[in-house]
């Protein structure tokens, strides 16, 4: 399997946002939501002097993604294609799931439910319920896999101004996201309570890595209290609002 | 003056004599184009839209980009792969050209005033009614009070259109961008002065291994082509140093990050050129070759020493020396930014440019990999067809508006002597203005005074895309199309790999908005002026292109954008023949001596804040442009509204705390219109607070904009005039804070030093 990721140059980074405005262009993305976004940081002391930095963020499309355990729905046999080598794989898949190909965390949006309970799980906040739809659904990053499937890059890594954004494939031993995580010390933001393999790296100054994993690294287990409803639920909810639009 | 002004207007982008004109050479166009991407809808996102090429107008750098057109409305806009600068990158305000476009706020119809000015009450009228009503009143004005009695506020791409059109009618008043008077004014002439070319940031930072920053804040200034540069310069190992009273997102990277006290810039690059001259780290060669006044430099600059700076500007000794040497010891490729704002205090801030100008040519870093630069020059032709002449039998008044300003003509009318003239009726009445592509109640200092000026007017139109503050003042309100939605003029890039391209439109004009050429045409038209012949935009721009081989559809056949090759660095072995009055770059001012102005910089006090208050500074955020796009939904959303910076120490006495929300009162008792959340922060000086510019609208009409954040604009009114060419200050104004309705002192934590006097406020 290979596995998406991304590695985010924070000494190139200048905090421009013109990465969240690329992703919501070409989604349509719509306001107040992000797939992904910009938070700056500082300045602040930190051990290795100020630091005035920023947190450029998205889903991490996680190795264990807590969204996808919290998913309510029923899982059903999908079949997923390799488009290098051909190779299918079978794989039960909830409305969200973990693409056993590439390995991104991506919604069947025609089975989302729209009950929110991954987005509540999600330690990042990387995921929102789309309101403005008559029937919300849940959105998140996808690492553009649209562009992906067509040769392209994702939007966010296309627009970035200084090329802080590095994409590729990181089980790939040749590729640039590899060597930077696996040479270059690139990080992804975990803590101790909060490890479930995130794929977005960052790479940084010491004081500006120290100042965003103080911010941003996530310490609630938020999955943990998340009680999704039960499909039962959630069809009735569905029904009675179908009853209340008639 | 052996330079002549009208010499210097002709000649300021271009360094003359020592580049060869550019002509494209045939080959030049065989490179493949861009295959046309197929239409083909279906496609997810952005994929399958028919690319048009264009020009970003989101803020004036002017990347060159693609508007992404499906169903015939632009989906997404991306940098134009072709551009040498950006390629296929765009920030995030270009981006959000798209919410421009389809802002439900824009202005729809010509309109006329129907409530009281500055309420924004208007009624539809036809485009006839609109024109016919302005051409009236032009011709009316001009009879009654003369020519200059019609002055012009303009900024952007459009500016040029409607320039010739208050040229034509006579007026001396007609060239007043607020770009230079509030802007880029004193580091234009310094350079100029210098160098006889107007700098444009012209820096090569990306082969430079030092770059030394005087307030530049790139990255939450996101000119997208400098910041590429400065970052690339880094990646390739230089080092940064960064004099700002802030800890900037450019001083988060930095080697050595200067927190100068405001106003004091000038003392510190004194003392660096005497260190440098004393210590003989500067490159003889090159100043013996290629400047002139080096002696006199040398006698001037002896006073100010290292020690003195250091008191002077609140900075270690260690870490003023550690730079300078710094510099010196990977001279002449260091990158010395001119910076671009630089009506700071009104007084001195021509010198601090210099001072700039004058440290770079000490190291030779001239036209070498890593330092500035000159432009390369390309011969566009002359299309005549916008070009109007002023009237032969108008004469220029007795007192011109610029008499005070021995270098203002090189801009036109200082701004701040358009609205003195217009309130007090002296040297002569101002009875008409015209206002395009700028909101001059969020740019000129002292709104208030510009409000009185508004009102005294017989007659204003404003040339607008949205109803900005300064538009609801407008009698008759015009809506311009915007840049996705019209041609402008050829825009010839003289950076490393010059290049041409044209903005033309991407999607048809939404609702009755006209093109800026289409409307200067119109009134060209009406006024009896003989100029504006050619039929349409498409024929002014193929005859710009045509002496250097190019037709708008050749251009379009290569991308819409053609790269030449630029000539950026001098050979070490020849002397540079640059445009001043020696054809030297001159350390000793000629032109400033002859107008009894210092020709070699002095160290000049500014007046330092009064016990109790701290300085207002501002400065940019990287998704807004000045005060133009906060209206719009994207950026809106993502920078809604700006925080007060403050520093950690002071806030702590104030008994104030991150987040808070308070009320920024100046010493003349203007207060902010809201209340303003407070960024406490170790990253600012203890005298100085920081506001990011443009935000808190005062126009209703803006529904996203209105009452949205903290002006600083309407907390500037006191400023002071540049005295080489009337430029008005913008950070000499001092504020305190209200917490909970209770006026709080900003406690001093840093002494001024006794040669710093302070400013006093007037009891009344």
């Amino acid at each position: 399997m290979s596995q998406y990721a991304m590695v985010i140059d924070l000494n190139r980074c200048v905090g421009c946002h013109a990465c969240a405005l690329a992703c919501r262009a070409e989604w349509n993305v719509p306001v107040p939501y992000h797939r992904n976004w910009v938070e700056d940081l500082g300045p602040e002391e930190t051990s290795e002097g100020l630091s005035y930095t920023f947190f450029p963020a998205m889903c991490n499309h996680c190795d264990h993604p807590v969204c996808v355990e919290v998913c309510p729905t029923e899982p059903i046999e999908k079949e997923f294609r390799d488009p290098k080598t051909g190779k299918t794989i079978k794989m039960a898949a909830k409305a969200t799931y973990k693409n056993p190909i590439n390995g991104l965390v991506l919604i069947d949006k025609d089975r989302c439910l729209g009950c929110g309970a991954c987005v509540d799980a999600c330690p990042y906040g990387a995921r929102y319920l789309d309101d403005t739809l008559d029937e919300p659904k849940a959105d998140k990053c996808t690492f553009c896999i649209e562009r992906l499937e067509r040769g392209e890059v994702p939007a966010c890594v296309k627009t970035c101004p200084v090329d802080a954004r590095i994409f590729g494939d990181i089980t790939d031993k040749d590729s640039e996201v590899h060597k930077l995580v696996h040479k270059k010390g690139a990080k992804s933001l975990t803590s101790k309570e909060v490890d479930i393999g995130p794929n977005v790296y960052y790479l940084g100054k010491k004081k500006d890595i120290e100042l965003l994993f103080r911010k941003c690294a996530p310490h609630k287990r938020t999955w943990e209290s998340v009680k999704a409803p039960s499909r039962r639920d959630v069809l009735v909810a569905a029904v009675k609002k179908i009853r209340d639009k008639v | 003056m052996k330079l002549s002004r009208r010499h210097f207007l002709e000649n300021a982008g271009i360094a003359a004599a020592a580049l060869a004109a550019w002509k494209i050479p045939k080959g030049v166009l065989a490179s493949p184009a861009p295959a046309a991407s197929k239409v083909a809808t279906g496609l997810p996102g952005s994929m399958g839209a028919k690319d048009v090429p264009s020009v970003c107008e989101m803020c004036f750098w002017r990347c060159p980009i693609i508007g992404k057109v499906k169903n015939g409305r632009i989906v997404k806009i991306e940098g134009n792969p072709k551009s040498p600068t950006n390629g296929h990158r765009v920030c995030a305000r270009g981006n959000s050209g798209i919410q421009l476009i389809y802002d439900p706020d824009r202005l729809k119809y010509p309109m006329k005033r129907v409530g009281e000015r500055g309420e924004g009450k208007w009624a539809r009228i036809s485009w006839k009614e609109a024109l016919d009503e302005i051409a009236y009143n032009m011709e009316k004005t001009r009879k009654k009070y003369g020519p200059s009695s019609l002055a012009l506020f303009d900024h952007g791409a459009s500016a040029g259109f409607y320039r010739q059109i208050f040229k034509g009618m006579g007026t001396e008043n007609y060239t007043n961008e607020p770009a230079f008077f509030q802007c880029m004014g004193a580091v234009s002439l310094a350079y100029v002065m210098t160098y006889g070319y107007k700098i444009a940031e012209r820096v090569d930072m990306s082969h430079s291994k030092v770059m030394l920053f005087f307030g530049t804040h790139l990255g939450e200034n996101a000119h997208l082509g400098q910041v590429r540069e400065y970052i690339a310069g880094l990646q390739n190992g230089a080092k940064l140093i960064v004099a700002d009273p802030r800890f900037s997102a450019p001083s988060n990277k930095a080697d050595i990050w200067l927190p100068i006290r405001p106003g004091t810039d000038t003392a510190l690059l004194l003392a660096w050129i005497n260190y440098v001259i004393q210590n003989d780290l500067y490159d003889k060669e090159f100043i013996q070759r290629n400047c002139k006044g080096f002696n006199e430099l040398k006698e001037g600059v002896k006073g100010y020493s290292m020690e003195w700076a250091a008191r002077i500007c609140d900075l270690k000794l260690h870490d003023i020396k550690k730079a300078i040497d710094m510099l010196a010891a990977s001279r002449p490729h260091i990158a010395i930014h001119s910076g671009r704002h630089s009506a700071w205090y009104g007084r001195g801030d021509v010198q601090r440019h210099r001072c700039l100008a004058i440290l770079t040519a000490l190291f030779g870093a001239v036209a070498v990999p890593g330092g500035i630069y000159f432009p390369t020059s390309i011969d566009l032709g002359e299309s005549d067809c916008v070009e109007c002449d002023a009237p032969e039998d108008v004469e220029e008044p007795d007192t011109s508006l610029k008499d005070n300003y021995p270098f203002a003509s090189y801009f036109g009318s200082p701004t701040a002597e358009i609205i003195k003239a217009t309130r007090t009726g002296k040297p002569y009445p101002i009875k008409l203005w015209g206002i395009g592509g700028v909101n001059i109640l969020h740019t000129i200092p002292n709104p208030y005074e510009t409000m009185d000026a508004l009102r005294k007017l017989d007659f204003v139109f404003s040339i607008e895309i949205l109803p900005t503050e300064s538009a609801t003042w407008a009698d008759i309100v015009l809506p311009e199309a915007n840049y996705l939605e019209r041609y402008d003029k050829v825009y010839v890039n003289h950076d490393l790999t010059p290049y041409v391209t044209v903005r033309q439109p991407v999607v048809k004009p939404l609702f009755e908005a006209k093109s800026p050429f289409w409307i200067a045409k119109e009134m060209a038209k009406r006024l009896k002026l003989d100029c504006f012949h050619c039929k349409n935009e498409e024929e002014y721009l193929d005859e710009e292109l045509e002496d250097i081989d190019l037709s708008l559809a050749k251009l379009n056949k290569e991308g819409g954008l053609v790269r030449l090759k630029g000539h950026p660095y001098r050979d070490p072995n020849k002397p540079i023949k640059v445009n001043t009055d020696s054809g030297k770059i001159e350390l000793f001012s000629g032109s400033f001596d002859d107008e009894d102005m210092d020709p070699i910089p002095k160290f000049e006090p500014i007046l330092a804040p009064p016990k109790g208050y701290a300085r207002l500074v501002y400065g940019r955020v990287p998704t807004h442009t000045f005060s133009r796009t906060m209206n719009n939904l994207w950026l809106h959303n993502e920078c809604p509204e700006p925080m007060l910076w403050l520093n950690e120490e002071v806030a702590k006495k104030m008994g104030i705390k991150y987040g808070d929300r308070v009320v920024i009162v100046n010493q003349d008792a203007y207060r902010s219109a809201n209340l303003v959340k407070v960024k406490v922060t170790p990253g600012i000086r203890p005298d100085t607070v920081y506001l990011p510019h443009g935000f808190g609208s005062r126009s209703p009409l803006l529904t996203k904009a209105y009452k949205q954040g903290v002006s600083d604009q309407f907390l500037i009114t006191r400023y002071v005039q540049d005295p080489f060419f009337g430029g008005s200050s913008h950070r000499t104004d001092f504020v305190k804070l209200i917490k909970d309705g209770k006026t709080l002192d900003i406690p001093e934590l840093r002494p001024v030093p006794p040669e710093i006097p302070r400013f006093e406020i007037k009891k009344v």
